[in-house]
């Protein structure tokens, strides 16, 4: 069981409940858990709604194959199954949904099933619908599909060559292309003291497993031709504007719910082709509510899994002193079938474009294609992983290459705390951060100089253990204006949060932001803030959690997604709070005929309270929302205005990107982790063992530093599950060899090490409260535990070239070496020498 | 998933016997592993039933086989294609006899399958040696009717 092991600090003190309190910083326990923990969260698969139906899908088994012969005829025949759906009669219904990207990306025809030929192991070909989910299970069964095979295409580089196409009237496989290109690279390359090629990288698709798997429950009432969404969708506000224009409704006929969700980290938001299918099977049946809850296999196949990228022909060109002054690369992301959220994921990675280096001059010819796999969709450090692990690749190798050690190649090329903000080579501003000092605490954390001696102790009696460490940054609150760098005419830009305050007329403080925490604790950092404007205490401050289009406040920016939370959701509950203070302050000076400079909020006798410190005269919650809402005869004209329930908007303060340079803010935040681990490659089973791990954060100023450090372990735990044992890897003909946790082994209590944990703050200049989006964690160790790796096998000619490295690859990657396999992987000039 | 086997074996019977043994449905489908029953299409396509799975994933698979090579006395070459539980199949299986002295036949043969589906993700690391010991089988099975 892993346990943390916390660097020393500072000891908070308790706040006093007196109305002066500071709530913000306390590591106090989360509101959420007492209705979590015992039974009482609102999930989809809890809810049972008076006649409702069951769907179940009939998937494909093959990769690529057009559908010769469908029949649905034995299923519709089955007592207690109510209609069928095939994606001939889908393909009716809707209009494919929108896409993202423009040209050739705009010609797929994404349909949520397959109509005429499948294009992933498991999309829907059919669906069945029946009175109960075993019914439909049975049915399903029945269904007879004929499928006339089609050469798979299941690596970017085979996408490339376009000799098989996933859709043909795309006429290639590369749906965008674009090159982000800055500084003077040919410049930079001629004046390198070393110019470092690289031939190969390649990060693995792994996904975020969430214990609760996709629901949906959709109602398409005949009546009212709404439609109504129950689903643990975690962007229910992007998902609408899918599901509009292909149902043919309008967005405000759409009513979508989300309440507690049972995990997800991005990889929910990209259900909407199921809740499609779900309403047009409510419309079928008359409007009788449908329920969908995926299986572990079929999340495994067909909801979405994190993007793959390749990247190639990498050059890199250094000084003298191992400072990389320019990269050249070519970078080929995997989407998978269709670009359900992508290609944003194209420009995404440009957040972080030099990771936490001060590279000026970067030239990436970035593409994207489409392939014979599960779609992808964002996943806990969505497309920045990709880039900050190729970053850090880059860094060990240089190191290894010219004997720079792995510590000193990062001191030497990091960007430096005095430096902050800092403008990256692409317009982006890094708003804070130390990131020598982060490693320095690392390194301190997990005994460093000891581990080199027993590293070097260990080498002389043949044993494998390397050091690594990786850097990298949690980008937060995202401007959505760098969609346009992917699609000139893509509208949208920006970022914005609402949330509503309330007195409500018993005097309870209700906050409502249509957020959908998965595990975040937003109930109570929400609390904490609005308890620190008011005077009282965050038990005192009601917050209703979820979406839900007809209670809550919302943008079309609404959801749980890009680290954000801590800044866009926060600082939306505290303008609302302190416009809420504003009016009940106006209400209270009238009623006790005071200033509202004299006035102070607190806890009193009675509860929470306003009150005149010159008279001491006090009015409580529940008589001033009396005033408002019961009482309120005689109450001047001048405080109709006041309602005690205010909304606010927060705005990020972003400006539409030079869409032309591929320049501008794409980030408002930049949190960071530094993680540094010790690492053994066992000689015999070549299983790669963790002997210790040290993890130091930094998010800013921070609101809750318990929930902080869950998240931290959350982000640890899943980078480490990715690094070694998570896989979704297919064979040669597009069968997912991961659809069971059984193949896929996701991380578990008993595969964690202990954590050594350490946390610094540096504060963002950027948000109100100093805070910055975290949780993400940038796949941390993914990046650490290929960094030991290649620390403890370089020597025996390996170059860890893989994001997913077990016994069985590494043993591979020793062959390999062993007969020169790597030689020609990586290759060192001097240009300025040969001169 | 793509599975391939191949081997040889010898009988004392000429390559005309061996051949129209094999090109005979009604003989040759009867060897097939776990076979339910046949129903002939026409001369050269029938369709055979094959109790299949895995473990728990169990089912009748419904074949559909093809002579699509058939050069009397030298090659004979089946290809089929069905559902099984959680996935899909295509199957070859081809033999080629060549006369070997005093009357016997050389066979040599080549199966190859190709395993879609849920079954090929789930079972995939059993599916090859099941299918393996499900060759030998029929190949024993083969060998001892034609002695």
């Amino acid at each position: 069981m892993a346990t943390t092991l916390r660097a020393k600090s500072k000891k908070r003190k308790a706040p006093a409940k007196n109305g002066s309190a500071k709530w913000v910083g306390q590591p106090i326990r989360r509101k959420e858990e007492d209705r979590l923990v015992r039974g009482k969260g609102i999930f989809v698969d809890d809810q049972k709604l008076m006649g409702m139906l069951h769907i179940r899908f009939v998937r494909s088994s093959y990769g690529h194959a057009k559908i010769t012969r469908l029949d649905v005829s034995k299923a519709a025949a089955l007592p207690g199954v109510v209609c069928t759906l095939t994606g001939a009669e889908v393909k009716g219904m809707v209009q494919p949904f929108i896409q993202i990207g423009s040209d050739p990306g705009q010609k797929i025809a994404d349909y949520p099933m397959a109509v005429d030929k499948v294009v992933f192991q498991g999309e829907p070909v059919a669906a069945v619908v029946a009175e109960t989910r075993l019914i439909a299970e049975d049915a399903a069964e029945l269904v007879e599909v004929e499928y006339e095979p089609l050469p798979p295409v299941l690596t970017a580089e085979d996408a490339l060559k376009d000799e098989s196409l996933v859709h043909p009237q795309m006429g290639t496989n590369r749906n965008w292309h674009g090159v982000f290109e800055y500084g003077d690279i040919g410049k930079a390359f001629k004046q390198a003291a070393h110019v470092v090629h690289i031939g190969r990288l390649h990060f693995h698709r792994f996904s975020s497993t969430p214990l609760e798997n996709n629901a949906v429950i959709a109602v398409w009432d005949p009546r009212s031709e709404r439609i109504e969404y129950w689903s643990n969708n975690s962007f229910p506000a992007f998902a609408a504007q899918f599901l509009s224009p292909a149902l043919g409704v309008g967005i405000d006929q759409i009513l979508m719910k989300s309440f507690d969700i049972g995990g997800g980290f991005g990889i929910k938001i990209t259900n909407y082709p199921y809740m499609a299918v779900c309403a047009l099977a409510s419309r079928k049946t008359g409007g009788r509510p449908i329920k969908w809850t995926e299986t572990r296999t079929e999340h495994m196949q067909a909801s979405a899994h994190g993007n793959e990228r390749t990247f190639l022909d990498t050059r890199v060109a250094l000084d003298k002193n191992g400072v990389i002054t320019a990269i050249d690369s070519r970078h080929v992301d995997d989407c998978g079938a269709f670009p359900r959220y992508e290609p944003l994921g194209c420009v995404i990675w440009a957040q972080v474009l030099p990771g936490a280096y001060r590279v000026k001059n970067v030239r990436i010819d970035m593409n994207q294609v489409v392939t014979n796999k599960c779609p992808v969709g964002p996943n806990r450090g969505y497309s920045r992983m990709q880039q900050l692990w190729f970053m850090e690749r880059i860094l060990d190798i240089c190191g290894h290459t010219l004997g720079v050690s792995t510590d000193e190649m990062r001191l030497r090329n990091y960007i430096r705390k005095e430096e902050m903000p800092y403008t990256t080579p692409n317009g982006c501003v890094y708003d804070s951060g130390d990131y020598a000092g982060m490693l320095a605490l690392a390194k301190k954390l997990i005994g460093w100089d000891d581990w080199k001696k027993k590293q070097a102790a260990a080498r002389k009696e043949g044993r494998w253990i390397g050091m690594g460490i990786g850097s990298t940054l949690d980008s937060g609150t995202n401007n959505f204006g760098q969609a346009q760098i992917i699609n000139k005419f893509a509208p949208f830009s920006g970022q914005s949060k609402a949330a509503n305050a309330k007195l409500d007329i018993y005097g309870e403080v209700v906050i409502s932001m249509g957020s959908v925490p998965q595990g975040q604790g937003h109930e109570t950092t929400a609390a904490q803030v609005v308890a620190d404007v008011l005077g009282i205490s965050p038990d005192l401050v009601k917050v209703k959690p979820g979406f839900d289009t007809e209670q809550n406040v919302y943008t079309g920016h609404t959801g749980t997604y890009a680290s954000q939370f801590a800044v866009t959701g926060l600082s939306a509950i505290h303008g609302a709070a302190v416009k809420l203070r504003k009016e009940m302050s106006r209400l209270a000076a009238w009623s006790l005929k005071a200033k509202e400079n004299d006035l102070e909020f607190g806890i009193g006798a009675q509860g929470p309270e306003v009150r005149d410190q010159r008279t001491k005269k006090s009015m409580n919650y529940w008589a001033l929302a009396n005033l408002v809402n019961v009482n309120n005869a005689g109450m001047p004209e001048t405080l109709w205005d006041v309602t005690l329930n205010c909304r606010h908007v927060y705005h990020a303060p972003f400006q539409v990107p030079d869409v032309k340079r591929k320049y501008g803010n794409l980030t408002l935040t930049y949190a960071a982790q530094i993680h540094v681990a010790a690492i053994e490659v066992d000689r015999e089973t070549f299983q790669p063992k963790i002997l210790a791990y040290a993890c130091v954060d930094d998010c800013g100023r921070t609101i809750n530093p318990r929930i902080v450090e869950g998240q931290v372990h959350g982000c640890t735990a899943h980078g480490i599950g990715a690094a070694l044992m998570e896989n979704c890897a297919y064979d040669s003909d597009g069968n997912l060899l991961a659809s069971t946790f059984s193949d896929y082994t996701p991380i578990t209590a008993v595969n964690m090490p202990d954590l050594l944990y350490g946390h610094m703050e540096s504060p963002s200049p950027f948000s109100y409260n100093g805070a910055k989006g975290m949780g993400e964690g940038g796949a941390a160790p993914v990046h650490t535990l290929c960094a030991a790796l290649q620390d403890a096998l370089y020597s025996s000619g390996v170059i860890i070239d893989d994001s997913h490295n077990t016994g069985d690859s590494i043993f591979r990657a020793l062959q390999r070496a062993s007969s020169g396999g790597f030689a020609s992987m990586v290759r060192v000039e001097h240009p300025r020498a040969s001169r | 998933m793509e599975i391939k086997f191949n081997g040889g074996f010898t009988v004392r019977k000429t390559p005309q016997e061996v051949y129209d043994f094999l090109v005979d449905p009604n003989r040759f489908c009867p060897l097939l592993p776990d076979y339910q029953s046949m129903e002939i299409l026409d001369a050269k396509n029938f369709l055979v039933k094959l109790s299949v799975g895995i473990s728990h994933i169990r089912g009748i698979a419904a074949v559909k086989m093809s002579l699509v090579e058939a050069e009397r006395p030298t090659r004979a070459v089946y290809e089929g294609k069905g559902d099984v539980p959680g996935g899909s199949a295509s199957l070859r299986a081809g033999f080629d006899l060549q006369a070997s002295p005093g009357g016997e036949t050389k066979v040599v043969w080549l199966g190859q399958s190709n395993v879609v589906g849920r079954i090929a993700s789930l079972a995939g690391g059993m599916l090859e040696p099941l299918a393996k010991k499900n060759v030998q089988r029929l190949i024993d099975g083969l060998q001892k009717a034609l002695e």
